[in-house]
């Protein structure tokens, strides 16, 4: 893993085509710009975590209820 | 080919190769699980199973968001139509997850990360939107519904 200071308005490049730019800093927060391709997936970490979670309670040992959903 | 999964909690599932939908990129929670079938629940037509041929454990409940929103709609963006694809509309089917509970009222569905397959190539996806425009926990039954 490379970890790398880096002060507003730097940036930093992955690849030939994705760049990353700090754009503010504010007492621990830091907004970032983010460059990429259409085709790539840009996404906060916390959506995915909340899907996996979501997919997991997706996985249903008994489904019995559903037969008592009145139509 | 008349294939069998025994599944661990829904019984024996009668498939053939060609149902076999394959997800490059796994499902989140399930990464390294790339094979998976749509299998129907008798009596629940608005809903179905997304089982695992690789673990005879997972299953994920689905069902059409359609049926519940009718005016659900979602833009695909690049990177989910050019890995999976997708040319026109026609060979898109679009899932979202449920989570049952034993009260109806809780019973949800993912409505913010749809499942796109590509009917044609047999490809699929979990797309996660960003932006929330529709919830996590979409609640299927509502009151008085």
């Amino acid at each position: 893993m490379l970890v790398i200071g880096r002060k507003k308005g730097e940036s930093i490049l992955i690849g030939d085509d994705i760049e990353i730019t700090v754009v503010k800093l504010d007492d621990g927060q830091v907004k970032l710009a983010i460059s990429a391709p259409k085709e790539v997936l840009v996404l906060r970490k916390e959506l995915y975590r909340e899907v996996e979670e979501e997919n997991m309670n997706a996985v249903a040992k008994n489904i019995d209820i559903l037969k008592n959903i009145k139509r | 080919m008349i294939l069998k999964l025994l599944s661990k909690y829904h019984g024996a599932i009668n498939y053939e190769e060609k149902d076999i939908i394959n997800f490059p990129a796994g499902i989140p929670g399930f990464e390294k699980l790339k094979k998976f079938i749509i299998s129907g629940i008798s009596g629940s037509p608005e809903f179905s199973i997304l089982h695992s041929i690789e673990d005879t454990q997972v299953g994920l409940i689905i069902t059409s968001p359609f049926i519940f929103k009718k005016d659900y709609e979602i833009d695909l963006p690049d990177y989910i139509t050019s890995n999976l694809g997708i040319e026109k509309p026609e060979q898109v089917t679009i899932y979202t997850t449920v989570t049952l509970s034993s009260s109806i009222e809780n019973i949800t569905s993912n409505f913010s990360a749809p499942i796109i397959i590509n009917e044609e190539l047999k490809l699929g996806e979990q797309y996660i939107m960003d932006g929330g425009k529709y919830a996590v926990r979409y609640p299927l039954f509502k009151e008085g519904k």
